[in-house]
């Protein structure tokens, strides 16, 4: 019955079909260097509707993690607009945007409930209300029972999944995610792969998942954005047709293999990776 | 039970040491001179009972004086040589130099810029003490990893709440770490100096008496001193559990 308390403490976010959340017109980064400046993202567009799980994948280099640290309002674009829910985004906003990143990054002095609850204590929301919505997304993620153990205490599956939690709990309409499983072993990667997708469909939140892994990008996906590097640019967008819900087995399916060549063409055939 | 217990075995074993340290003493086994005897000390404290309190004080406030100057400006230095890249790579050869000299070499220079007054036992006390509070404070500032700042701005929290909610916790342990190893070198630093020229305070009359073979002022001026460094340790010590435990906790676990 956690589920059912997660759910209620989590307001589903309203996901009338169609509805665009996040809407990238002409993002341009640049970066001064020694030889002068380099164009990170050159003309990134695309939008993303409610609900949806995008994947963005491409080789190392092609500015991936920039241009979710602009969606995130940590950097600014160099020209462009980041439009998120009717907004322009011209600095974090927690309560539009969730963040979890490669490292979970985990206050090492605050057990795990209360790093859930650290967006909320900057805010100064009241502790008892805080304490009822982070156990509640703590029972959403799994860790239910876990609350009172210190990040040392976990593993690093279990410590990506507080780092879930927080990032939802301020209700975002959008979950921006920069590799978050990658550096966590194979086996706790595709679990982790099959777990965010139950959380994401119970919560109905928006997925913007960053990745270097084809297979993860596309078992995850209703939508792959393809980047390439120098500069770093959108190169295809590919709607993915694979029933939901996913299993692993269509990992191994004809029609999970051709769109994983293709998107393996798409990136190799553009140079080293 | 068990902890009025303990207290009494502890009063127990240390009236059995005084005990036998007297008796000795009264049995002629031990030279007055060289270890003197808890009634000698006694006496000493009933008949210059009045001038220690007064080396105490006059040693607690060279003390604080100090610490106050240390602790600021340790921490400063610490905190702008951790955060200005370029300038930690001066910085930490530097403070590693500072805390390397042995300073008392430089005391009679400093008599004769400053006078044997307190001034010269307060600059030789932060002198000794800055410098550790300095490194110690520049790698805990050195040791932040900048992701958790990004995780903390895309939470929400302001540059303020930043620094105050994350920066400072995560380089506290290691701060307060300098402000021990410091604040005991300071104490030392000052009763040290007292010792070499001085009109007061405690290092003063313990090198005095001892001139005059007052064996039991030298034991009593002693066991103050002793007291100082003890609750400063002890203060610390707590501090550094209150703030610190997480770091231990961490370490024990990897």
């Amino acid at each position: 019955m956690e589920e059912v308390g997660a759910m209620t403490a989590l307001a589903v976010a309203e996901t009338k079909p169609g509805r665009t959340v996040i809407e990238a017109i002409g993002v341009s980064k640049l970066f001064g260097s020694s030889s002068g400046p380099v164009q990170a993202l050159a003309d990134i567009s695309f939008s993303v509707g409610s609900g949806e799980f995008v994947t963005v994948v491409g080789p190392s280099g092609c500015g991936k993690s920039t241009l979710l640290q602009i969606l995130a309002g940590l950097v600014p674009a160099s020209s462009g607009t980041i439009v998120l829910d009717g907004q322009t985004i011209d600095g974090p906003r927690p309560d539009k945007v969730g963040v979890v990143f490669q490292d979970a990054w985990l206050l090492p002095w605050k057990t795990a409930i209360e790093n859930i609850e650290f967006p909320l204590a900057l805010r100064g929301v009241p502790t008892a209300e805080r304490r009822a919505r982070s156990q509640a997304l703590l029972d959403l993620v799994g860790l239910g029972d876990s609350a009172r153990r210190y990040p040392h205490e976990l593993s690093g599956g279990m410590k990506q999944r507080v780092a879930i939690a927080r990032g939802l709990v301020q209700e975002p309409s959008v979950l921006l995610m920069d590799e978050p499983f990658a550096a966590l072993d194979e086996q706790t990667r595709t679990r982790m792969g099959a777990e965010l997708l139950q959380i994401w469909e119970r919560s109905g939140r928006t997925i913007l998942f960053i990745t270097h892994g084809l297979a993860e990008a596309i078992y995850l996906a209703d939508v792959v954005l393809v980047m390439a590097a120098n500069p770093g640019r959108i190169v295809e967008r590919i709607p993915v047709t694979l029933p939901r819900p996913r299993t692993i087995d269509m990992i191994g399916s004809e029609a999970f293999g051709r769109l994983r060549n293709h998107i393996w063409h798409l990136i190799s055939d553009r140079g080293p990776l | 039970m068990t902890l009025a217990r303990k207290i009494a075995w502890r009063l127990l074993v240390t009236a059995l040491c005084l005990g036998a340290w007297e008796g000795a003493y009264r049995l002629h086994m031990l030279s007055p001179i060289i270890f003197g005897s808890p009634s000698l000390i006694l006496k000493a404290a009933a008949t210059d009972g009045v001038t220690f309190l007064d080396a105490l004080r006059v040693t607690l406030y060279e003390i604080l004086v100090a610490i106050s100057i240390a602790w600021v400006g340790g921490t400063a230095l610490g905190v702008v040589a951790g955060m200005l890249r370029p300038l930690d790579r001066i910085a930490s050869p530097f403070f590693g130099a500072m805390i390397a000299i042995p300073f008392v070499i430089l005391y009679p220079i400093l008599i004769a810029w400053l006078g044997i007054g307190p001034e010269s036992k307060i600059v030789f006390g932060v002198l000794l003490g800055m410098f550790p509070i300095a490194l110690n404070t520049m790698i805990g500032v050195q040791s932040i990893e900048r992701g958790y700042a990004s995780m903390a701005m895309a939470m929400g929290a302001s540059r303020l709440q930043t620094v105050t909610w994350v920066m400072v916790p995560l380089a506290l342990p290691a701060v307060i770490s300098g402000l021990r190893l410091g604040t005991s070198l300071l104490i030392a630093g000052v009763i040290l100096t007292e010792m070499l020229a001085a009109t007061d305070g405690l290092g003063f009359w313990i090198s005095y008496n001892r001139s005059l073979f007052n064996t039991g002022q030298v034991y009593l001026g002693i066991l103050l001193a002793l007291a100082v460094a003890t609750l400063a340790n002890l203060a610390l010590g707590r501090l550094e559990r209150r703030y610190g435990s997480w770091r231990a906790r961490q370490q024990a676990a990897s």
